[in-house]
């Protein structure tokens, strides 16, 4: 319950009936769906709403359409600055002074904590021509359990010619019941260029906790001039532990990853990526516990992680985007401050 | 379906059709490299979950839609943009395109038919994917049960022999696997079927790692 002491129930220890708690609109909502998985039984059951406590999250009571939009443009003085924000909450955007060397620098907080079934959040950032920006989010973001609806996340960027925008959210981690459809759109013109990254934890591991079940649908589109180059389409749903475990599935991995680097000098970049992946003998300690690869795929460099734990994950994800924002922006060699305090 | 239509599916479908199918090991030279797959029962565990969840499933999905959307010229462009899109590595990319373009060149001359010339002329340019391709040319005229059936087979059943000849396995051991692999292809078919299209995708990230890290292994025999 620690995690849901901002949203106090009262009651919490009683056993309800589920339809008593819903609002007669939203019944058919968090009634079952079958091709989910989710079985019709759940509906008429008694649940405690002690364990089950997003239940009555679900039930209407309050349900987070976060949105965050962000333009920044050139100001009179040639400095990349905000030319547009757009907030509503439980989406925050903090502008932390940048600190030397680095670009404006944009964090998006999440003031809810987390994500319960049927939250959505929107996140846009466009960048102007020459400009240089990074997005970033404040904390992890949670995704609770869900009974039946799904949390969705939008994300669109956008990099005008001559532009350098980065999107470096931090982790995403799964309940188990979680159920997450997310899709980062990527739009860029000409030279503009874009870094994005995208990592899950499946469970809280630390309390010994695996996603077994719910839904995560994580998509991708990029384009390059209004061309769709590159689409990715990850679609967990079912006996997502056997998917997981699976040696052509996630072969046991407990949190995965994408880098996605679009720009007209991608394919300059893949070798070096490369070597630079090598470079730290991945499968380094215990065989398999971190598995990286890079391809470019019409033109967009995408590098796929594996790793047994959200730790080496996120060290492993630090150390590639820093490789690249060096590599391809002259950038300083670290991470947004966010991700280090 | 009538016996003409039957003649071009297992015609077109065939293993002796000129798609260069038999060049390709969909990451699987790399995963039997990594000792991933091994032996005849690490293969069909291999590949009954890349018929499932792999890219059996999306292409299934990819050629639904295409199927669907044959008569519309419109939305059956989005759809093939969007299978061209739908890859995970280079390779993966490349073999269904060299595939698609090679099925789609030799069946406009083998057996000509206006709508795969349109097809063609307005892909221009453009990646056409054999998903997309095969399931334009037997939209017409076979069930889409049947085409989807059939169209996993092939794909099945030359990953199995691209199987045979790296583990090495027998062709006995082969058919075998074929014959195990029947079930999941089956499910296959009709999980595309019932599919909502909100839901295509995978959920095969090893898969591209294999296929990613095949780029640049020293010795190979396959292009993908």
């Amino acid at each position: 319950m620690a995690m849901l002491d901002r949203r106090a129930i009262s009651g919490a220890e009683r056993l309800t009936p589920l339809r008593f708690l819903c609002p007669a609109e939203t019944v058919a909502e968090i009634g079952f769906d079958s091709r989910a998985g989710t079985g019709p039984d759940e509906m008429d059951m008694k649940i405690d709403v002690a364990r089950h406590p997003h239940a009555i999250l679900e039930a209407g009571l309050e349900r987070g359409h976060g949105r965050a939009e962000i333009r920044v443009a050139k100001n009179g003085a040639g400095e990349t600055a905000i030319g547009g924000l757009y907030q509503r909450s439980p989406c925050r955007v903090l502008f932390p002074r940048p600190e030397a060397g680095d670009p404006f620098t944009a964090v998006v907080a999440t003031t809810s904590g987390g994500l319960a079934g049927g939250d959505s959040l929107e996140i846009s950032a466009a960048a102007g021509a020459g400009c240089r920006a990074v997005v970033t989010t404040q904390a992890a973001e949670k995704v609770y359990r869900a009974l039946a609806a799904d949390c969705t996340v939008k994300a669109v960027f956008s990099a005008a010619p001559g532009a350098w925008l980065e999107w470096l959210p931090q982790e995403s981690i799964l309940f188990d019941g979680a159920r997450l459809r997310r899709r980062t759109e990527v739009d860029t013109v000409a030279d503009g260029r874009l870094l994005a990254c995208d990592m899950v934890v499946f469970g809280r591991r630390a309390r010994g906790e695996r996603f077994t079940r719910g839904l995560l649908h994580d998509a991708w589109r990029v384009h390059r001039d209004g061309a769709l180059l590159w689409a990715d389409d990850l679609h967990l749903d079912g006996d997502i532990r056997a998917r997981i475990d699976h040696p052509a599935g996630f072969a046991g991995a407990d949190a995965y990853a994408t880098i996605v680097y679009v720009g007209a000098d991608g394919a300059d970049r893949l070798a070096s990526v490369r070597a630079e992946i090598d470079a730290a003998g991945v499968d380094a300690g215990r065989p398999g516990a971190l598995r990286v690869a890079a391809s470019l795929v019409n033109g967009v460099l995408v590098i796929r992680l594996l790793a047994a734990e959200a730790r080496m994950l996120r060290a492993e994800v630090m150390r590639l985007c820093i490789f690249l924002r060096t590599e391809a922006a002259g950038l300083p060699a670290r991470m947004p401050r966010v991700w280090t305090i | 379906m009538d016996s003409a239509a039957l003649y071009r599916l297992m015609t077109w479908l065939s293993p002796a059709y000129p798609t260069g199918a038999f060049t390709y090991s969909h990451g699987l030279e790399a995963a039997i490299e990594a000792g991933l797959v091994k032996d005849r029962a690490t293969l069909i565990d291999w590949l009954g979950y890349v018929v499932a969840y792999g890219s059996g499933r999306a292409e299934a999905m990819l050629f639904r839609c295409a199927y669907e959307r044959a008569g519309d010229a419109a939305a059956l462009d989005q759809v093939a943009d969007l299978a061209a899109a739908l890859r995970g590595s280079a390779e993966l990319a490349l073999e269904s395109e060299q595939q698609g373009e090679a099925f789609l060149a030799t069946t406009r001359r083998a057996w000509p038919a206006a709508h795969l010339d349109a097809f063609a002329r307005r892909r221009h340019g453009r990646p056409v994917t054999l998903s997309v391709a095969v399931a334009l040319a037997v939209a017409e005229t076979v069930p889409i049960e049947t085409a989807l059936l059939a169209y996993l087979q092939a794909l099945v059943s030359n990953l199995v022999m691209a199987g045979v000849r790296l583990i090495p396995l027998g062709q006995s051991d082969g058919q075998q696997a074929i014959a195990a692999l029947a079930p999941a292809v089956m499910d296959a078919v009709g999980a595309a079927l019932d599919c909502p299209l909100e839901n295509i995708g995978s959920a095969s990230p090893m898969v591209d790692w294999c296929s990613m890290r095949h780029e640049t292994q020293y010795t190979r025999l396959f292009r993908s």
